[in-house]
């Protein structure tokens, strides 16, 4: 961070999103094309006047699409544009205009379309278990955890730390779910109260269903564009007025997680470029990241840059957060209300503050004159913290816009109550990985198959480090050689008491796993690891309790963090001679360099969409069917809710012009002779590019000949029928 | 504003590397890099990575960047796609003017992918481009249709194949380098007609990160920079289906771009070298010509081999040849140094099932436009 100015300033001049389901009918780029069209028409532009496009969206495993942002290049306008996708996990919606912003401040550009999109449904068995493989692949995964696990641990360390009660934090799912009420996109608004919080089942104590904001399908768009084209476009511009943002170590068992430093600095660069020193006193909206109720109070310590937390208890407690209060937070009805979409949640909440700002917020519209506000998200392994500040010339009264009068049939969004009620293709993926551990990872896992906790020391700066590394990270990656047997003892820094699987399921009845965050003795403050406690009662666990390590016999140690079985409490007389002990590390040969197998177990159900729904009932019954665009009057094939260089709207349904399926003419073929995971085919299998007359564009399938050589350029084909819905059906025959 | 590349690292290119975890390897050629550019790694802004969640493995790969960068509590972030799209991105961070100098490091571990048709199938449209055959069947579409649209032949496409490995024999970094004759690459084991086994580039594993800086803060720092004098990035359609195959649209979009920044209106006279996608043998004359870039003995394009020398290295691929072509404009390339140049333009393609390009500009020199 170098200037306390903004250069070329950047406005919020449109937005666009379409409502926040748990399972949206339309596929990822319909969705995608649905809050482009809208945010263009609320800014009054065309996609003539967009020079770059820029995408947010998180994990591909809840699309299920690998290069995720590829696949969405038509959805998000950005066909033959500029084009990039950023980054940083649950933090990429506020991310999102932080890029942007990028592009516009830098003077490379004028305007940018900035799109987030989520379809987080086709991840199965459920969304929470794309979380399973977040964690570091070696030394934590095998302990089969999820996100609502580490949630928990950082929640009840929160608690522990900020003397919270579990009542005072239900309150903010309270205000949320009632805040969303008023908003044309929630997912599951309502008027709850704090004991329906408190009975709602608990997931992994402390954390309970109501605490939790849920999985969505949604996306939002916004326009950003320099000043002169929002003073000219817009009558009330809303300007990004700071930006920050901040990724913490990914060895997060290294640090106190009761507040996020990450998100401080971030929001620390944020208010210097904006000229605000005074956060508590200069900003009139607050739209922290909120997946989990305490997660917008962890956030709003960082955000007022108070780690007393007195002034956020003190909001909360007296009420100050509603929309009439003096610090309205999350009047939108956040990820809690309106729903969780991740990179959409972040954009939704730039949204709600250019709504806001610009006095169009309706009757979310808070009592303040609003003039400032922030917004904010976190993500990655709660790591990172991505922080926007935004300023207008205050909120114009008596506004009467598209976004003032809302309704939720006005946005695009589908709910289904699951996948197989329409059209669907499922996929199974073979991933399969073997991760190589390294000079130091090897010796860490040998420790463990001797029963031993293996640390590396840094000369440089004297930390303990576990697991060992071979560099140090907080000293330009300086090499570290001694390394250390530590005692496999420690002490409980957070808990949580799990009910839940990976993936979301619950555990058998009385079944409780649980996880502690345990700082190894002699590591030095907060350095230690995740494990299991086990030979105690759930409700014995106490943070600061010291424990011990019990292994496996050795003959069932494999080099695993499972050769230790859980950490118990410590008896009397166990807490003598705990001194690391100086190690030879392994020596790398090909015999003990070895790779850490793993791989990720899940399958994905994808909607066909509102074009696949079309293409697909038409083949059943033999029949082809391109859409025709109202602005060309061309005829795309196959069927498209949108024409990718205009974005136009069309309706595969209603703009259907049937197609002779039985006049293709093969445009390009190719013999291919692997299979889908590249082993040899017995016989090649012919794939074809079949065009049809009068229309733009084609179909892609199989061609059924008994030889190669019988497939030319030029060659007459027609469709086959077929009632299955996919690719693989697609097939066409020869017209003799 | 001016940037400045400081210093580049480079570890690889090797077929595998084991006794070498991700986070060494790519420690390594962020230290490398930082002692190129005279720096020590908390000077740095922050850092921007380029990867993918399927091929690191993780589903979250954002999270595991900061650490082997010596970045951690920067302001760091993820661009998934190719180095030169994050170098792209980086350069427009700091001509913001509120970033000074930052990292951007882009890894492939592609021999710790046990299932990479599987990842490569995974990135097809799964309504319609999903088919139960290896996904190479767009490169055999593409393939055809540029053939009949461009001209050349399939032994113009097997020629690129052999040259490219071989002119590789003089670099020290390209494992694939070899002999091998056109004759044999066309009848090479076909993998989906008329791409055969050779046209292919081979994965591997390596690690780039390279140091860029606003110049006033470079320039007093920097053992030998070199500066960036244009940036361009597209895509074509995600729609195969109404995709025009026989071109490369993103890197005609992405080259006028970096050649409007640069000044650059006769590319094949102003510059000295190009550095296109070889991932598919076809794709690296498709390339040239959306470069319009014509050096009809090929000696100043790809010298270091490119992709089918040195190997797939997935969101590095354009990283390793924008190594190469630092060390050329530096002098210090070696073996396979082309003469003098001043001036060279690196592509780079994302790969099937994509038309996404970058192209960037580097000078010897600064150059006022």
């Amino acid at each position: 961070m170098t200037s306390k100015h903004m250069g070329n300033r950047v406005a919020v001049i449109g937005a666009g999103m379409t409502r926040f389901v748990r399972r949206a009918q339309e596929t990822p780029g319909e969705l995608a094309a649905a809050a482009v069209q809208m945010a263009l028409d609320d800014a009054g532009l065309t996609m003539d006047d967009i020079d770059s496009v820029c995408l947010g969206t998180a994990p591909d495993a809840f699309d299920g699409i690998h290069m995720n942002s590829e696949n969405l290049i038509a959805g998000c306008g950005a066909t033959r544009k500029p084009y990039l996708r950023h980054y940083v996990g649950g933090g990429t919606g506020i991310m999102s205009p932080i890029h942007g912003w990028m592009h516009v401040a830098s003077g490379k550009f004028k305007n940018c379309l900035v799109v987030t999109e989520e379809k987080m449904s086709p991840c199965s068995p459920h969304p929470a278990g794309a979380f399973l493989s977040i964690f570091d692949h070696t030394t934590e995964q095998p302990l089969e955890l999820t996100l609502i696990h580490i949630f928990s641990i950082e929640m009840c360390r929160f608690m522990a730390k900020y003397g919270y009660s579990e009542e005072e934090i239900a309150q903010v799912s309270v205000l949320c779910k009632k805040n969303a009420l008023n908003h044309p996109a929630a997912q599951i608004a309502k008027e709850i109260t704090v004991k329906d919080v408190m009975d709602s089942p608990v997931l992994s104590w402390p954390v309970k269903r109501l605490d939790i904001s849920p999985t969505s399908d949604a996306a939002c768009a916004i326009v950003l564009s320099n000043e002169h084209i929002a003073r000219t476009h817009c009558k009330a511009p809303v300007f990004i007025d700071g930006v920050g943002f901040r990724l913490d170590t990914a060895y997060w068992n290294t640090r106190d997680l009761a507040f996020p430093n990450y998100v401080a600095m971030a929001a620390a660069d944020a208010y210097r470029m904006a000229g605000i020193t005074k956060p508590g006193e200069e900003i009139d909206v607050w739209e922290p990241y909120d997946p989990f109720d305490y997660k917008a109070l962890h956030h709003m310590n960082a955000l007022l840059q108070d780690k007393s937390g007195r002034q956020t208890r003190e909001l909360l407690n007296s009420g100050q957060f509603a929309r009439n209060g003096t610090h309205p937070m999350c009047p939108s009805g956040g990820a809690l209300g309106v729903g969780n979409p991740i990179a959409a949640t972040g954009l939704m909440k730039i949204a709600e503050l250019y709504f806001q700002l610009s006095g169009q917020a309706g009757e979310r519209q808070v009592s303040k004159n609003a003039h400032r506000g922030i917004a904010q998200a976190w993500g990655d392994l709660m790591q990172v913290g991505t922080v926007v500040v935004m300023g207008s010339e205050g909120a114009m009264p008596n506004r009467n816009t598209r976004w003032t009068k809302m309704k939720t049939e006005d946005l695009a969004g589908t709910p289904l109550k699951d996948a197989s009620d329409v059209r669907h293709v499922e996929d199974r993926p073979d991933f399969r990985y073997a991760w190589d551990n390294g000079f130091a990872l090897t010796t860490y896992l040998d420790g463990l198959k001797a029963g031993k906790i293996r640390a590396s020391h840094c000369a440089h700066c004297g930390r303990m480090m576990i697991p060992a590394r071979a560099f140090c990270e907080v000293c330009n990656l300086r090499e570290v050689t001694d390394y250390y047997d530590m005692p496999d003892t420690g002490t409980v820094k957070t808990f949580t008491l799990s009910n839940i699987h990976w993936d979301s399921s619950f555990l058998p009845d009385g079944k409780v796993n649980i996880f502690a965050v345990i700082e190894i003795d002699g590591a030095g403050e907060d350095m230690g690891l995740i494990h299991k406690l086990g030979e105690v009662d759930p409700k014995d666990v106490k943070v600061d309790m010291k424990v011990k390590a019990v292994w496996k016999p050795e003959a069932e140690r494999t080099g695993n963090i499972l050769d230790c079985m859980y950490f118990r409490p410590m008896k009397a007389g166990e807490d003598k001679d705990l001194k690391p002990v100086r190690v030879k590390p392994t020596e790398l040969d090909v015999a003990s360099g070895k790779a850490f197998p793993g791989k990720i177990p899940l399958f994905y159900r994808y909607t066909a969409g509102l074009a696949g729904e079309k293409f697909y009932g038409d083949l059943a019954k033999g029949k082809l069917s391109g859409t025709r665009c109202e602005e060309t009057g061309e005829v795309y094939l196959p069927p498209t809710t949108f024409a990718e260089d205009s974005m136009a709207r069309m309706d595969p349904q209603k703009d259907a012009v049937e197609v002779d399926s039985a006049n293709g003419m093969v445009i390009g073929y190719t013999a291919v002779y692997e299979d889908r995971s590249g082993h040899p085919l017995d016989e090649p299998r012919v794939i074809v590019q079949v065009a049809y007359p009068g229309t733009v564009g084609s179909v892609i399938g199989t061609l059924d000949v008994a030889s190669p050589e019988e497939a030319e350029i030029g060659m007459a084909v027609k469709l086959v029928p077929a009632g299955e819905t996919g690719p693989d059906n697609v097939k066409f025959k020869p017209i003799k | 504003m001016n940037v400045v590349v400081m210093g580049v690292g480079f570890c690889g290119s090797f077929p595998m590397s084991g006794g070498v975890s991700y986070r060494e390897l790519i420690a390594r050629a962020a230290s490398m890099a930082y002692a190129d550019a005279g720096i020590e790694a908390w000077e740095l802004d922050g850092a921007v990575s380029c990867e993918e969640d399927f091929v690191s493995g993780y589903a979250i790969a954002d999270e595991y960047v900061p650490d082997q960068l010596g970045v951690q509590r920067k302001s760091v972030y993820t661009v998934p796609g190719d180095f030169l799209q994050g170098l792209g991105s980086a350069v427009m961070q700091i001509q913001t003017g509120q970033y000074k100098m930052l990292v951007v490091e882009a890894y492939s571990k592609a021999s710790n992918i046990l299932s990479k048709e599987e990842v490569l199938r995974f990135a097809f449209d799964p309504i319609w481009n999903r088919l139960g055959v290896s996904p190479k069947y767009l490169a055999g579409l593409e393939m055809q249709q540029f053939l009949a649209g461009s001209g050349y032949s399939e032994e113009d496409v097997a020629q690129i194949v052999a040259m490219n490995k071989e002119r590789a024999i003089g670099n020290p970094l390209a494992p694939f380098a070899n002999h091998l004759a056109p004759s044999d690459v066309l009848s090479a084991r076909p993998i989906a007609d008329p791409v055969t086994e050779p046209m292919v580039a081979r994965p591997a594993d390596a690690a780039i990160a390279v140091v860029v800086a606003a110049e006033d803060v470079a320039l007093p720092k920097a053992r030998k920079p070199v500066f960036i004098s244009g940036t361009g990035w597209a895509s074509g359609n995600s729609v195969v289906e109404r995709r025009d195959l026989a071109i490369s649209e993103a890197t005609e979009i992405a080259a006028e771009m970096a050649y409007k920044e640069a000044g650059i209106t006769d590319p094949s006279e102003e510059l000295d070298g190009v550095y296109v996608s070889d991932l598919f043998a076809h794709r690296q004359l498709m390339h040239l010509d959306a470069m319009r870039y014509i050096d009809d003995s090929f000696n100043t394009v790809n010298p270091d081999g490119g992709s089918l020398a040195m190997g797939d290295l997935f969101e590095a691929n354009g990283g390793a040849r924008f190594y190469d072509a630092v060390q050329q404009l530096r002098g210090e390339a070696g073996a396979h140094q082309i003469k003098n140049p001043k001036r060279i333009g690196v592509q780079a393609w994302r790969g099937l099932p994509t038309d996404t390009c970058a192209v960037v500009v580097v000078d010897a020199e600064r150059r006022t436009v």
